[in-house]
């Protein structure tokens, strides 16, 4: 469904020039729920980015459902944002002026559904994390946990392609990492793809695929063998 | 502490400083132009007048009963006579107007006769017999006042004008303007071929339209014009005018059933309604020039506040690193000073083409030399001013920031 | 979808209170500045008979100095002299036309104890009236029987009517003024056109005069004219009749032409009676004739001010100031709420419907700046009222009319958006990835 192949990033300055992405290839088949780990800077954050095609890539190309997507306009890209990909992230970003009904309407605005429709999508997804009691309350009034909920209810109620969750649980305590982690292997066992990025080992367990980034290169395996290579490294 | 690194500082941030130059440069323009009228109109409402306003005052006498030209004459002889001997009158006359009165009689005096094209200079006329002068309390610095043998009535059906003058200083000068020597037994030619020996010539005795280039040009003509409307005009002993008002007229209407007393005004009031719109545009200008600079210290503040709180982190760095609190509050004053220095150049620029725009089209004076640097540190100092308050809360910024994450 | 972004935009302003309010404050004192001025101005150019401009026209003849124009370069006088005015209006050849002056009579009312009063009062020809559309609550104007035959009569402004007669039909009561009975035929509804278009010459915002009374009454009985009054050369014989026979101007002429092409045919009259008089040793200067309508009239004669118009470009320039406050403010906001703007580009929000979203929260701002502009506008004409207060017609110049009101709104829309392009531009080039601290 996802395919990178050969995808750099290159930040440069007027002094600097630094890769970020090297040579990325990855190839993600619906349904599936990968991991993504690896120690700071080592360019995961940049691969969340350009999967979610919230920068642009260097060179390379990258595919979504046979479509080249890398070379999108800005307009073209939001759309697809929009449509295709949802995201969650580790602060929640809830809007704090909308309550939650409004706030996992927000993407759906952007997609020209009516009344109607919106509002069957919305309280489906609430239903779906458990909220669907709450639409009237504002973040303020929810727990991390309950937060992270409305997040993954607005990122579900496009139906889109793929879930991207960058650190999902880093914000919350053990107990509403759990039960936010039980939630995604729910979803996802429901057909959900999911790419998750992470630097907790614990999480990447629950993935049924791991992937780890060093250095801008990406390689497939279980994490302790990297991390294992990389100590003795 | 080096202007360099704040300056690059600034300049990889220009949006916010930018705006604050803007709002300076227009400020400025504007609060030197107003400033240039407000000094024009304040210059122009001081001017004297000629006479002695704070114990004068005016009224007209109407008659709606027909009398003879010679009952006229009797009538205002007589009024005069009773007026000249109430006790706290000074002196009285009866003229067609008086300084600053908004309307009057102007004529055409001319070098040679005959011409009453480009050569002849418009001139106020006031009628007055030998009493004129001390009623208008007029300094004669030449020549002397009327002999009461030169002062004739007017003769019905005859034009002819009256053969003496007394003109003003200005007047002189205009007509004479290489002349060193004294105006006194000059002549000049009015309505045509009319010759009249100048026999005085006074310091300042204003037209009555204040606004008028000619307004310091004046003649004093020895004519009494017996008309069915006539104006006095009465100077008072110090303090006694407001008594001397009420009385006068009373005894005027009771004396002659046949006409009425009306337009008793002062000369303050006269001078007051000569004035307003000066006076108006002078309070409003003044109230915009004030309003204007609250405004844009208070641009000021808030920008430089939000500055502040986006470089929070910043700062407390630059604490932690060991600047003192008078150091931060020090950049920021020479931040401002930057930024101001760059807006009040752009705007002395723009100030002084809003002058010549308006000189140009609306013939405002134009500014003095020293209203622009007055301005440029006035505002200056504003600036200042309005940072200070931001700059001493950057200043108590905690350096433990630097250590939290964000 | 401009539901929803009136929706966010309400929710951005009540979070952001101080803010909105300070920027709202910002745009209501520079359109308040600058409408309180062009409120004025536009009092004071106002055309009062605007439905008629193009049928009346203002009357000019040059029968001035050979050696010297009456004004520069090459104007005529503003008046005409009693041989013109009375020759024209005889030849009759405009479907009305009109000689006036300005004079003043002492007024007698009945009563005992009542104190005699002078009164300003015009001296016309019957049609001014009909050609100037002035309207009447009781009776009418006299006819041009009336003015051949110098009757006593009179029309009365409103006000004047109630002074003397209480407000009640005085059409047929008599009044004296300078020892002679006049008829009232005549009583006026509250008319106060600002300026006076028909007479520029004195003070046009005075307002018009209270007493009307036939123009040939006038001259008979030697009423002098109280108002401008040059001449070039002195009468060549005395007493009023030299007066009259002289190229002294002190009297106003309009005449009313139904139409373009009758414009046309009168210039020409005008031009030949000109010609003629020419003969006869008159009009020394090349022809120069003028037939003003009454807004070209105001134009010439420069009822606005000069004064005004510098203060119209002060209060655009103060309306700049605030704007530079608002984008100032707007920055601020827009640079706050980053994280608004990123999170919605990150959920799929294009650039363009970032900025539909904060256009419509300035347009927001801007009607609320504009109300608030129009209570600011009402305060500064007070103040304006205020330190005129000496001018007794100030009141005339300082009221809003609905276009006034129209124009604030409008003007605080359109300052609103404008202030907004730059930041909301800026706020639109946010990427989305970077203020939502993705690890």
């Amino acid at each position: 469904m996802l395919k990178m192949t050969d995808v750099s990033k290159i930040y440069r300055t007027d002094t600097v020039e630094t890769h970020a992405l090297r040579g990325f290839s990855l190839t993600v088949e619906e349904g599936e729920f990968v991991s993504v780990t690896g120690p700071s800077g080592s360019g995961k954050t940049t691969f969340l980015n350009i999967a979610g095609l919230l920068e642009e890539l260097t060179s390379g190309t990258y595919e979504l459902d046979g479509r080249d997507i890398s070379s999108l306009n800005d307009k073209q890209r939001s759309r697809v944002r929009n449509e295709k990909i949802g995201f969650i992230f580790q602060s929640f970003n809830l809007i704090p002026e909308l309550n939650v009904y409004d706030n996992v309407d927000v993407p759906l605005r952007y997609r020209g559904f009516d009344a109607k429709e919106r509002e069957r999508r919305i309280m489906g997804c609430l239903e779906r994390v458990g909220l669907a009691s709450r639409p009237k309350h504002f973040p303020a009034q929810l727990s991390g946990g309950q937060q992270q909920r409305v997040a993954i209810a607005r990122a579900l109620a496009g139906e889109p392609r793929f879930l991207l969750a960058d650190e999902p649980t880093g914000n919350l305590d053990t107990h509403m990492a759990d039960s936010v982690l039980d939630l995604l292997t729910e979803i996802n066992e429901a057909g959900t793809t999911i790419i998750m990025v992470t630097h907790e080992l614990t999480l990447a367990d629950r993935a049924n695929r791991n992937l780890f980034v060093r250095d801008g290169q990406i390689h497939d395996g279980p994490p302790e063998l990297h991390f294992a290579t990389a100590a003795n490294a | 502490m080096d202007i360099g690194p704040i300056w690059r500082a600034m300049l990889r941030n220009k949006a916010g400083f930018v705006l604050i130059a803007l709002q300076m440069a227009v400020t400025l323009t504007i609060i030197v132009n107003a400033f240039g009228i407000i000094q024009e109109r304040s210059g122009r409402v001081a001017r004297d007048s000629g006479i002695d306003e704070a114990n004068t005052f005016a009224f007209a006498s109407v008659l709606f009963t027909d009398y003879e030209r010679e009952q006229r004459k009797v009538l205002i002889d007589e009024d005069l006579d009773l007026i000249r001997n109430v006790p706290g009158v000074i002196n009285a006359v009866a003229s067609n107007s008086f300084p600053l009165r908004q309307g009057g009689w102007s004529m055409g005096v001319a070098l040679e006769p005959g011409n009453q094209g480009p050569e002849s200079v418009g001139t106020a006329i006031y009628f007055v017999d030998e009493h004129g002068a001390e009623t208008f309390d007029v300094d004669i610095i030449d020549g002397k006042n009327f002999a009461p043998g030169q002062v004739t009535w007017s003769i019905e059906d005859d034009n002819t004008w009256p053969a003496y003058g007394i003109i003003t200083e200005a007047l002189g000068k205009e007509m004479w303007p290489d002349e060193t020597g004294s105006y006194v037994g000059k002549t000049v030619f009015i309505n045509d071929t009319d010759p009249v020996n100048i026999v005085g010539v006074v310091d300042t005795l204003q037209a009555p339209w204040e606004s008028w280039t000619g307004v310091e040009r004046s003649m004093l003509v020895p004519q009494r014009r017996p008309s069915e409307f006539v104006r006095y005009i009465v100077r008072a002993e110090p303090g006694m005018r407001d008594r001397l008002m009420p009385e006068i007229e009373a005894m005027l209407a009771a004396s002659n059933k046949d006409r009425i007393i009306r337009d008793m005004t002062t000369m303050d009031e006269v001078r007051k309604l000569a004035y307003v719109g000066d006076a108006a545009l002078i309070k409003i200008l003044s109230f915009v020039v004030l309003l204007l600079t609250i405004i844009t210290s208070l641009g000021i503040v808030g920008l430089a506040s939000f500055n502040v709180s986006r470089r929070t982190r910043q700062i407390g760095i630059r604490r932690a690193l060991g600047a003192t609190k008078p150091a931060i509050v020090r950049y920021f004053l020479i931040e401002n000073s930057i930024i101001s220095a760059i807006g009040l150049v752009v705007g002395s620029a723009l100030a002084i083409g809003l002058n010549i725009v308006m000189v140009e089209a609306f013939s405002l004076e134009p500014l003095a030399w020293y209203v622009i640097p007055a301005g440029v540190i006035a505002l200056w100092a504003v600036g200042q001013l309005a940072v200070a308050g931001p700059a001493r809360r950057a200043s108590n910024i905690s350096p433990a920031i630097a250590t939290r994450s964000s | 979808m401009l539901r929803y972004y009136l929706k966010l935009a309400v929710l951005s302003i009540r979070g952001n209170w101080a803010l909105s309010s300070l920027m709202v404050a910002a745009i209501a004192i520079g359109i308040g500045a600058c409408m309180t001025i062009v409120t004025v101005r536009h009092v004071m150019g106002d055309n009062p008979i605007e439905h008629k401009n193009d049928q009346l026209f203002h009357v000019q003849l040059d029968n001035w100095n050979p050696n010297d124009p009456y004004d520069e370069p090459n104007e005529p006088p503003e008046q005409v002299t009693y041989l013109d005015s009375t020759a024209l209006l005889e030849a009759g050849r405009a479907h009305r036309q009109v000689i006036s002056f300005k004079s003043d009579r002492v007024v007698q009312p009945d009563g005992d104890g009542v104190l005699p009063f002078q009164q300003e009062i015009r001296a016309t020809s019957a049609d001014f009236f009909a050609m100037f559309d002035v309207p009447f609550k009781y009776g009418s104007g006299w006819d041009a029987n009336a003015d051949r035959d110098e009757e006593r009569v009179t029309v009365l402004s409103a006000s004047m009517n109630e002074q003397l007669f209480g407000g009640e039909d005085s059409t047929g009561r008599t009044l004296m003024m300078n020892n002679e009975q006049f008829r009232v035929v005549g009583v006026l509804d509250e008319w106060h056109p600002v300026p006076t278009f028909y007479d520029l010459n004195n003070n046009p915002f005075a307002g018009p005069e209270e007493i009307y009374a036939p123009f040939s009454l006038a001259v008979t009985g030697e009423w002098g004219s109280s108002g401008n009054n040059s001449c070039w050369k002195p009468p060549e014989e005395g007493g009023y009749e030299g007066y009259l026979a002289s190229e002294c101007i002190w009297i106003q002429m309009w005449v009313e032409l139904t139409d373009e092409a009758n414009k046309e045919v009168y210039a020409q009259f005008l031009d030949d009676y000109v010609m003629e008089q020419k003969q006869l040793g008159r009009f020394p200067r090349a022809l120069n004739n003028r037939l003003s309508t009454p807004a070209e009239w105001m134009v010439n004669r420069e009822v606005v001010d000069d004064t005004v118009s510098v203060l119209l470009a002060l209060a655009v320039l103060f309306l700049v100031v605030c704007l530079l406050n608002t984008i100032g403010l707007l920055l601020a906001k827009v640079i706050r709420r980053g994280n608004d703007i990123s999170l919605r580009r990150a959920l799929g929000a294009s650039k363009s419907e970032l900025f539909k979203q904060y256009i419509v929260e300035a347009g927001i701002i801007g009607i609320a700046g504009g109300l608030a502009g129009i209570a600011m506008t009402w305060l500064g004409l007070r103040g304006i009222e205020n330190v005129f207060a000496d001018y007794e017609f100030i009141s005339y110049l300082v009221t809003m009319d609905w276009e006034m009101v129209g124009l604030a709104v409008l003007l605080a829309i359109v300052s609103a958006l404008a202030a907004a392009l730059y930041p909301t531009w800026q706020a639109c080039r946010v990427s989305p990835a970077s203020t939502l601290r993705i690890q």
